[in-house]
């Protein structure tokens, strides 16, 4: 076993020039799935850190009956002893903390005109701690210590479209628990501008007691909860779960990734795209390298006659050819692992930038993420690849008519 | 010649190649004749030149008692096994276990040394590494090649490729050693020289040696040289006993 490895290692390098072609092949196939999936790497990375720190945070609770709740009367399904909730969550390890949230609608009107609202209503302080941002395009956050005016954020869409500004006033209806409409008039404090215009044209963000005042419940309808790394989310959720079973009212955990549509939906697209690229590879090596191997085997063609002259089995023939493309594609692997964190290196270093994506305004930077997971299936896909492309030449090596192959020149 | 002590015996042998598409064809003459009712009987330990112009069948005939080509017609039996009949694993078996190879371009593993050229047949045996070592060491010292054990083939002249050859033939104890033009590629002393050494063994080891050759001068200590021309025996002679053909 040892000497038939050997031969197949040695005719690896039996025409240097076309192994070191073959192997830059590979080796280009391998450093490029490593530079392009480690590039998505980073910007799922990136929108994962952003989505999760623009207030989604690593986990979230909710009551089981929240998500068959009335849209209009929101708290009925809300967070009873929120208090004692968030006290016991905030006692497992790696939480940073935990924000409460009321996710509310209703109407907002400037005394002419009125127009629906998506309202969240937060704990500034407990957001603020967590490191939650909101992309004020205009004015301030809200204040964590409020004085007798109702402070709110709006979208800019909102603003634009109530002709609001700074510093003006609105009023703010709602339904409360008991189904009755409240209102309360608030003070636009800060615009915001989050990226979107569906969530500009309906965004109104108040403070956690302004909101139990106008929806007069002292629920929350959820708890947010952030976490030291990201990494650990699985980890406190396990943790977690049993602790929620507990309480009186039944709980839900979800975590970031289930809450995460937009993140879902880039991920999705991205990976799609680099699963695409993948099988371009893979047929691109496939391709080139049963040309290569079938060259290979042409001028051998004595060699193998002989060998099966000798009495070599044909199986063995077929192992040889496999054995040398495995081979080949290991090391084009390692040749693409080793080029393409160099090249990720050489790249990041450079501190490249892309330019914005649509609707954005600041150039993405350009990194490359050094992903052990993709370094393996990159390398397992070229080398399953030549391992497929030396069946036919494997095969028509094996068949030879030995004498014909004998005399052949 | 009693059929018990006989190691080769071809009967009324016929080997028909097609001129065109592979198909064998007696309407119309599409086919040349290569061999054409040949018969012969070999014994063990005998030293056999098989003679004769280009295109006289001499590899056709070498081919079929190595078990690497079929008779169109006619049977040949291999140290009693009768190989028109074997399946292509066991003809295979067959060259593996009893049959050494030395040929004209020599043929050797560019990628092996010279010992691990000879190592090759026994590998394919699946003989222990130990016992490798040992055969591999007797055979090539039995060449005189043992200080050129660690070179590769492209290091060695002509007349040291052909001994180890003969190294990678003989190592694995065969009942017979076909070799087809041995001398073909190599200059009057080195081809006079491997005959010598050819015989040699077998002399000392009993081998049967059978090659073909059309190279006079290289018949001169020849025992039995058998003559083809145009597919047939032209003459089976004895030269130190006399005529068979």
């Amino acid at each position: 076993m040892g000497k038939f490895l050997l031969l197949a290692f040695r005719n690896v390098f039996r025409n240097r020039r076309r192994t070191l072609m073959t192997l830059l092949m590979v080796g280009g196939g391998v450093a490029g799935l490593l530079l392009v999936g480690g590039f998505f790497a980073f910007m799922f990375r990136g929108l994962r850190e952003s989505t999760i720190n623009n207030g989604l945070g690593h986990l979230q609770i909710f009551t089981a009956e929240h998500f068959n709740r009335d849209e209009v009367r929101v708290l009925d399904t809300g967070i009873d002893n929120w208090r004692q909730v968030a006290a016991t969550v905030k006692t497992g390890g790696h939480v940073r903390g935990v924000a409460p949230r009321i996710e509310f609608y209703g109407m907002l009107s400037n005394g002419v005109k009125s127009s629906v609202f998506m309202g969240s209503a937060v704990d500034p302080e407990a957001e603020t701690s967590l490191g939650f941002s909101t992309r004020l395009a205009n004015g301030r956050n809200l204040s964590s210590k409020p004085g007798d005016e109702v402070e709110a954020l709006i979208g800019a869409g909102v603003a634009r479209s109530m002709n609001v500004k700074v510093g003006d006033g609105l009023t703010l209806l709602a339904v409360t628990s008991d189904g009755a409409l409240n209102g309360i008039d608030i003070q636009v404090v800060g615009i915001v501008r989050t990226g979107i215009k569906e969530m500009d044209d309906r965004y109104l963000r108040i403070t956690l007691p302004s909101a139990q005042r106008l929806l007069q419940s002292d629920r929350v309808t959820n708890l947010v909860v952030g976490l030291d790394n990201t990494e650990n989310t699985d980890m406190v959720a396990a943790e977690l779960a049993p602790q929620l079973s507990g309480l009186p009212q039944k709980m839900v955990l979800k975590k970031w990734i289930d809450l995460a549509a937009y993140y879902n939906q880039v991920h999705t697209l991205f990976s799609a795209i680099f699963i695409f690229l993948g099988v371009i590879v893979f047929f691109m090596v496939l391709m080139s390298s049963v040309n290569t191997l079938l060259m290979a085997m042409f001028e051998r063609t004595r060699e193998i006659g002989t060998m099966l002259a000798m009495g070599t089995p044909r199986i063995w023939i077929v192992a040889l050819f496999m054995v040398e493309a495995t081979l080949t594609g290991i090391l084009g692997a390692i040749v693409g692992v080793v080029g393409g964190n160099l090249l990720g290196a050489l790249l990041n270093a450079s501190d490249l930038h892309m330019p914005p994506p649509p609707g954005g305004t600041v150039d993405l930077p350009f990194r490359v993420l050094h992903q052990p997971s993709l370094m393996i299936g990159a390398s397992i896909l070229v080398v399953v690849s030549l391992a497929l492309a030396s069946i036919l030449p494997a095969i028509r090596a094996s068949r030879l008519e030995i004498a014909e192959a004998l005399a052949h020149v | 010649m009693d059929e018990r002590q006989e190691l080769v015996n071809v009967k009324a042998v016929c080997r028909r190649f097609s001129l065109d598409d592979g198909q064998v064809r007696h309407v119309g003459h599409s086919f040349v004749n290569a061999l054409d009712h040949i018969s012969l009987r070999i014994a063990p330990r005998e030293f056999l030149a098989i003679s004769g112009p280009s295109g006289s069948g001499k590899s056709t005939l070498l081919n079929l008692i190595g078990c690497i080509d079929k008779p169109s017609e006619g049977s040949i039996h291999v140290d009693g096994v009768d190989t028109s009949t074997l399946q292509p694993a066991a003809m295979s078996a067959l060259r593996r276990e009893r049959i050494g190879f030395v040929f004209q371009t020599f043929n050797l593993i560019p990628v092996f040394t010279a010992e691990e050229n000879v190592e090759y047949p026994l590998l394919i045996q699946k003989i222990g590494a130990r016992e490798r070592r040992r055969r591999v060491a007797e055979a090539l010292d039995g060449v005189g090649l043992s200080a050129r054990a660690h070179s590769r083939p492209d290091l060695l002249s002509g007349g040291e490729r052909q001994r180890v050859a003969v190294a990678r033939a003989i190592v694995h104890r065969p009942a017979l050693v076909l070799a087809d033009e041995p001398t073909a590629n190599l200059d009057t002393k080195n081809a006079t020289q491997l005959i010598a050494l050819m015989r040699d063994l077998n002399l000392r080891l009993g081998l049967t040696f059978i090659f073909s050759t059309h190279d006079a001068r290289l018949l001169e200590h020849t025992p039995r040289i058998v003559r083809l021309c145009d597919g047939q025996i032209e003459s089976d002679t004895h030269p130190e006993g006399g005529s068979n053909g």
